[in-house]
């Protein structure tokens, strides 16, 4: 195992002191990735911001100030839609996090706190795949209608009507004392003479105002309806963008190896490595590791730098491990496949090359597989680069489940498998 | 050197090849229609410096190649230190082979290719035994310096350490001064004899019948794939080197007479008298390969 992990050490060291490789590899997808990120738009927005959906059926003086407050906060962006059904298709096809709802029964003045609803009603309806996001919104929707609060009590028609209402119920009430009657008529007048001081005095609304005194109660009623997003559609362009960097990248570490490999064979110092007492087997696995985990790096350092910095997030990590172990493990096969077809170096680089790169571009490299005519979504299929990026698609923004995943992790391992065999036996028979 | 030398061409005993570091029988290898080796047979004695002297092209690398296991041969056999053929994992265990290419890694440092051949044979301790083998070929100084940077002569003291990293027993050069500057060609002939009088067995190929001369106990003639003899270097000059000749130079006209005894030939001459120059050429290697094969050396 010590000689395996020496070569594997040995291969990764030259490897990451090659800067053209490096290169390759490493820095031009993720150049590529972010470049036609932003081609197809997905960053020219500020990328970060959470999209709502924003529906008002109320036309209180209440629910244009929650509208009103919401479109101006930096951190969303705000989609408004006439109907709770277009808004619904909007959550429902991933292109917002969340639909917010304003409802006619949302009213101006103190009824909605002490109406039968028990707070400012506020409905939303969210995908729950996107739970930070969520409750992030939730969070903002709080603080929005604690901002209304002092318009609530300020609202002089609304309150003089409910005071004059609860005088009316002190007065006929027949289980109250006399004393009591006086007591409770006087708190009500205190009340109403508040109110008409707030009218009078109140500075604009603003949201310091809002939350002092009511701590452990909720002015609003927030009603959250989860509504799965239909899978099937990137949720922004880097969804698309950084699956084909991975293509690129895949393509650049199988041959810097097989070119390795070949190098080796070419130069004597695969002879020094036979003549060492260590098994084919031993030496092919120690290089066929330093493929395998310079391909796993390849697709991790990717798919993070698009969640870093471009917000992405992936629907099933579990599968998304398993997606890319199974891609390192067929393109480690690929390399050696290479490695024993190609003779000379000439060979790895110019026919090697050339061949990696059609399967490349054929395998989602340069235009993305679901734009691809039905002609050339076929002819795809002969790709390893293909299933790639299925495989990794599927967990990462499609949401495919297990039996999804199954037949492009199946031809992603036979790949893996057979580069390995034939590979193998190539090099044994290149060998003098 | 060991006296069973006089068993070549064809009289093996038992005793040599039980003794035997090397041992080749019969060994023939044919690329398609090329004939590189036919049907080579030799014993290498352990201790001894072991030279394979031809011309590029004439088989001793394929023999090497053949020797180590890296190769096999179209038909023969291949014994080493009396344990088996080279497939073994445990017999290549104990060879060492610096090959005519520059077997590193050119981007890693000195001792990283010494750390990684080490790790290869799971030398214990190995940093001390790197830290020793840069001292032995003067590299120490440049331990941590990329391979890329080295000349030609430190490129191959570094490509002879490497073969010596696992202590092997014996030792296989493959025209180990290939294309270095005198001062390292001296360098690495004075290491080949001090791993001889550390006990180790060197097969030392080279066309350079001057190195073979020089530092080798027996020297086998390779012409075409086939051994044409094998002995000291006195002892082939002795049968295959023919005569000395003394070349007299009177009035400007070279007179060169062929002879037995040299010294009794320029002795004459100088009684004769009228001598502007003398000059004697005694037989050497190059000789013994023109007497071979009627050819030159380095044609």
């Amino acid at each position: 195992m010590s000689a395996i992990l020496a070569i594997t050490r040995k291969d990764l060291r030259l490897m990451f002191r090659d800067k053209g490789e490096m290169f390759f590899t490493f820095l031009f997808p993720m150049i590529l990735a972010t470049f036609f990120g932003f081609i197809f738009g997905g960053g020219s927005d500020g990328g970060s911001k959470i999209e709502v959906a924003l529906v008002v059926e109320s036309d209180s003086k209440l629910a244009a100030g929650i509208a009103g407050d919401l479109q101006a906060d930096v951190a969303f962006e705000v989609v408004s839609v006439q109907t709770r059904a277009l808004a619904t298709d909007l959550v429902r096809a991933g292109k917002v996090t969340a639909a917010v709802i304003l409802p006619a029964s949302m009213q101006d003045g103190i009824g909605n706190l002490f109406g039968g609803g028990g707070g400012i009603p506020i409905e939303a309806i969210v995908d729950p795949s996107r739970r930070a996001e969520v409750g992030l919104i939730q969070g903002k929707l709080n603080e929005l209608a604690f901002r209304q609060f002092p318009k609530l009590f300020s609202d002089g028609d609304a309150m003089t009507q409910f005071a004059s209402t609860a005088r009316t119920s002190v007065a006929q009430s027949s289980s109250l004392t006399p004393g009591q009657k006086l007591a409770a008529s006087a708190l009500i007048a205190a009340g109403d003479s508040l109110s008409k001081s707030l009218i009078t005095d109140a500075a604009p609304a603003d949201g310091e105002a809002s939350g002092s005194g009511v701590a452990g109660w909720s002015p609003v009623a927030i009603t959250i309806q989860e509504l799965p997003a239909k899978k099937g559609g990137p949720r922004n362009a880097f969804d698309v963008s950084f699956p084909q960097g991975i293509v690129w990248g895949l393509a650049g570490c199988v041959m810097a190896f097989a070119t390795s490999l070949v190098a080796e064979r070419m130069r004597g110092t695969l002879d020094r490595l036979r003549l060492a007492p260590i098994t084919r087997s031993q030496l092919l696995a120690g290089k066929g590791l330093a493929c395998f985990i310079t391909a796993l790096l390849v697709q991790v350092l990717l798919l993070g730098l698009a969640i870093v910095a471009f917000g992405s997030t992936v629907e099933q990590p579990f599968m998304l491990c398993v997606a890319f172990v199974a891609t390192a493990f067929a393109f480690s096969g690929l390399s050696m496949l290479i490695a024993g077809a190609c003779r000379t170096e000439a060979q790895a680089q110019g026919a090697g090359r050339g061949a990696l790169l059609l399967l490349a571009m054929i395998g989602g490299g340069t235009i993305p597989l679901f734009l691809m005519p039905p002609f050339f979504k076929s002819v795809s299929m002969a790709s390893p680069f293909r299933w790639a990026v299925s495989a990794i698609e599927g967990p990462f923004w499609r949401g495919s489940n297990l039996s999804d995943q199954l037949l492009p992790l199946a031809i992603l391992t036979a790949i893996g498998i057979v580069g390995f065999t034939v590979g193998v036996r190539a090099t044994r028979s290149a060998a003098r | 050197m060991n006296a069973c030398s006089h068993a070549y061409p064809s009289q093996q005993t038992e005793y040599a090849v039980q003794h035997s570091m090397l041992a080749l029988r019969n060994i023939r290898k044919s690329f398609g229609s090329t004939i590189a080796v036919q049907d080579l047979t030799l014993d290498v004695q352990q201790g001894e410096i072991f030279g394979l002297l031809g011309p590029n092209g004439a088989g001793k690398s394929t023999t090497i190649a053949i020797a180590t296991g890296l190769v096999a041969p179209t038909s023969g056999e291949v014994n080493l230190l009396g344990q088996g053929s080279p497939s073994q994992p445990s017999v290549r265990r104990s060879i060492g082979l610096a090959p005519q290419e520059i077997t590193l890694y050119a981007e890693l440092t000195a001792r990283e290719n010494l750390l990684f051949y080490a790790a290869l044979y799971g030398v214990e301790h190995a940093g001390k035994r790197v830290d020793e083998l840069l001292n032995l070929v003067e590299l120490d100084t440049r331990a941590t310096s990329r391979v890329s940077t080295f000349s030609g002569g430190m490129k191959r003291r570094l490509n002879l350490a490497a073969a010596l990293v696992h202590d092997p027993k014996l030792l296989l050069l493959d025209e180990p001064t290939a294309g270095v500057d005198p001062q390292s060609r001296n360098r690495i002939l004075e290491l080949v004899r001090e791993l001889s009088a550390q006990g180790k067995t060197i097969v030392y190929t080279t066309h350079y019948m001057e190195e073979a001369a020089k530092i080798c106990h027996r020297v086998g003639i390779v012409d075409h794939g086939k051994m044409l003899d094998v002995g000291s270097p006195r002892e082939l000059i002795a049968r295959h080197g023919g005569s000395s000749a003394v070349t007299v130079t009177r009035s400007g006209v070279d007179e060169r007479v062929v002879t037995v005894d040299p010294a009794a030939e320029v002795a004459r001459q100088l009684a004769i008298g009228g001598a502007t120059g003398l000059r004697i050429e005694q037989p050497d290697l190059e000789s013994v390969f023109l007497n071979l094969t009627g050819r030159s050396l380095r044609e």
